[in-house]
């Protein structure tokens, strides 16, 4: 029997000696690997943003909604008798005697806003809080105020912008503190500029007023409240909070729990678990189609090594004549697949490499190429070298040295 | 059949040493379906140490199945074989493949060297599957090559060198393990006439030296060379020709 160095020797020589065809055939396996590690880089990438958003969103924040769901496979719900959230709802949250672990509760009503400054107008999303909305949604201003309980009270003309509503209205968010804005024919006097959210789930195309202002001069007829965002007073507290606005909400309502009252109560961490299980059937659908064409390369070496056993009948023939016993011939070409395979899962990683700092240099997008990943697909490519290789290596090992000696 | 020679009907043990080739009763029939060819019909053949023997007959002879026979590359269907001292007529695949390997030197009408490596890569060839340490390997093919007189052609590749010069290298293989039998199968038969009288050249030395050669051909001038012609023929012996007393 030969050694391994010499084994391996042997199967160099033959990749070598063919070298175009050897190109050819490690490229369906090259590029099976790079698809299989860059997608499921591209699904950890976007896992990663997905879990640094957790931090961005307040871990702390709820948020209540009333009406629109319903167990009953989707009946029209009768207006009259929609479940609706009122200020009262609000300030029995904002009690700590009553609910302890809510440390702040901002009452909202969304709505779209037609924003005109002096020479444009753009469509944002409206947001009629109270003062405590800042804290909540755990937001910070990049230039000027947000809105006093005072301005509050008086239902002061006042906007705080997002920082994208700002630049486009004013091209630079620094510069639109102090301007005016016009809603429906009602001037607003933009007093802040939020910080960027940032994120994937980022609401930076945004006006937040007074909830007061909103009612008195922008609104026809008494809307109710939409949301009630609410803050845990940690993330910790955030199933007892979420428990005590449950009981509270169902109490107020009469009713026994809150879905039976027509009350919803989501985490932004719940919205999160949603978006990961979305990227994980993301993953998987990305790696199973880069998994296909991994099987597509397999096929490839092992009709690469079916020609080349075809080829070489007469070598093997004379190695069987030398003395060269089944085995050896089998581990001959096992090992010359298994390293062309391998060569192109090399080849693979190397391309994939390349592709993820380009994403991630140029669209900023992290692609990260971890050594598990790194290490498993060179697992996987020799695998399927040996796999794709023991057919025609066993068609190999079984000719007769005779017949092969023959054929010309 | 009876091409039994006098000195062997003493059996071993006798005054003469034990053949190297001892054939008996050898039977080759290849079956297709209902279809039986019988390509050996009970062949008898004994070949001493430091014998040259040619096997000559026209195609379809049988000629060919009795090299493969005696080259264990092929095992008879009926029929005693000893080579060697050992009874190889029925053994393993694998054991076949170390008989090869260990007991004969092929030198084949096509020379089969590996067109990619260099001679003594091509010479130490059944080296590697005897299990020879690499060091070992390399001085012995450089030997073997010495021997045929390369020496200084070690390092060239097969398409380097001539027709006569890649049997020389096809040579220096068979000889390399020291085996006990040369089976030279039409060695000169891809070759032009100065060619073929260095390479029967070659085999007439080694002969001189001691080798046990046994060459397979369908030229009369070549199988002249040798001390005793088997004429094969119809899958038996037809007849046999002493060129020299046998030893």
């Amino acid at each position: 029997m030969m050694t391994w160095w010499e084994t391996l020797r042997l199967a160099l020589d033959a990749i070598v000696a063919h070298r175009v065809r050897s190109i050819l055939t490690t490229l369906g396996i090259t590029i099976g690997i790079a698809a299989v590690t860059l997608s499921v880089g591209m699904a950890q990438g976007a896992t990663a943003s997905i879990s640094s958003e957790i931090g961005s969103l307040g871990s702390n924040l709820l948020t209540v909604q009333a009406g629109y769901f319903s167990h009953d496979g989707g009946q029209p719900m009768d207006p009259s008798t929609m479940p609706t959230l009122s200020m009262e709802d609000a300030e029995a949250l904002s009690d700590p005697t009553i609910a302890p672990d809510i440390a702040a509760a901002a009452p909202a009503i969304q709505s779209g806003f037609e924003l005109a400054a002096r020479d444009t107008s753009i469509g944002t999303q409206a947001e009629a809080t109270t003062p405590a909305w800042l804290a909540v949604q755990s937001r910070t201003l990049a230039v000027g105020e947000f809105f006093t309980p005072e301005q509050y009270d008086d239902g002061a003309a006042v906007v705080v912008l997002g920082s994208n509503s700002a630049s486009q209205l004013f091209g630079d968010p620094g510069a639109a503190v102090g301007q005016t804005v016009t809603a429906n024919s009602t001037s607003l006097l933009v007093i802040g500029v939020l910080e960027q959210s940032g994120g994937m789930m980022s609401t930076d195309d945004l006006a937040v007023i007074p909830l007061t202002t909103y009612r008195d001069r922008l609104s026809w007829g008494e809307e109710p409240i939409g949301a009630i965002y609410l803050q845990a007073t940690s993330a910790d507290r955030l199933t007892q909070a979420h428990q005590e606005a449950a009981a509270l909400l169902a109490g107020r309502r009469g009713a026994a729990t809150s879905e039976e009252a027509g009350i919803m109560i989501v985490s932004q961490q719940s919205l999160v678990q949603a978006m990961e299980q979305v990227t994980n059937v993301l993953t998987l659908l990305l790696g199973g189609i880069a998994a296909i064409s991994l099987v597509v390369g397999g096929i490839g070496v092992m009709n690469i090594m079916l020609v080349s056993v075809q080829e070489r009948v007469r070598e093997i023939g004379l190695r069987k004549a030398l003395g060269a016993r089944r085995r050896t011939i089998l581990a001959q070409f096992l090992t010359e697949a298994a390293m062309l395979a391998l060569v192109g899962g090399a080849l693979g990683l190397a391309l994939s490499a390349g592709v993820a700092w380009l994403v991630t240099t140029l669209a900023e997008f992290p692609v990260p190429v971890s050594l598990p990943t790194v290490l498993l697909a060179l697992g996987v490519s020799a695998a399927i070298g040996l796999v794709a290789g023991s057919y025609p290596a066993s068609r190999a090992s079984r000719l007769a040295p005779i017949d092969a000696l023959r054929r010309e | 059949m009876t091409a039994t020679t006098p000195d062997l009907a003493a059996g071993p043990g006798a005054s003469e040493a034990l053949p190297v080739l001892q054939l008996r009763g050898i039977w080759k029939t290849y079956s297709t379906g209902t279809v039986h060819v019988h390509a050996l019909r009970g062949v008898d053949l004994d070949v001493h140490a430091g014998e040259y023997v040619a096997i000559m007959g026209p195609s379809g002879s049988g000629k060919s199945t009795l090299m493969n026979v005696i080259g264990c590359l092929d095992v008879p269907t009926a029929g005693q074989y000893v080579l060697d001292g050992e009874d190889v007529a029925h053994l393993s695949d694998n054991a076949l493949a170390d008989i090869r390997n260990q007991r004969i030197g092929f030198v084949f009408q096509q020379f089969n060297l590996l067109p990619t490596q260099s001679a003594w890569r091509n010479v130490e060839l059944p080296l590697w599957y005897a299990r020879v340490k690499a060091s070992e390997r390399k001085q012995r093919a450089l030997d073997a090559l010495a021997r045929v007189g390369l020496a200084e052609r070690a390092h060239h590749k097969p398409g380097e060198l001539s027709g006569g010069q890649q049997q020389r290298v096809a040579i220096a293989r068979a000889l390399v393990t020291d085996p006990a039998l040369i089976l030279a199968d039409e060695p000169t038969g891809n070759l032009d006439s100065i060619s073929t009288a260095d390479v029967l050249g070659l085999l007439d030395e080694l002969h001189a030296a001691g080798r046990t050669i046994v060459l397979i051909t369908h030229e009369a001038e070549v199988a002249a060379r040798a001390q005793r012609v088997v004429h094969v023929f119809d899958g038996g012996i037809a007849g046999i020709d002493e060129k020299a007393a046998t030893p």
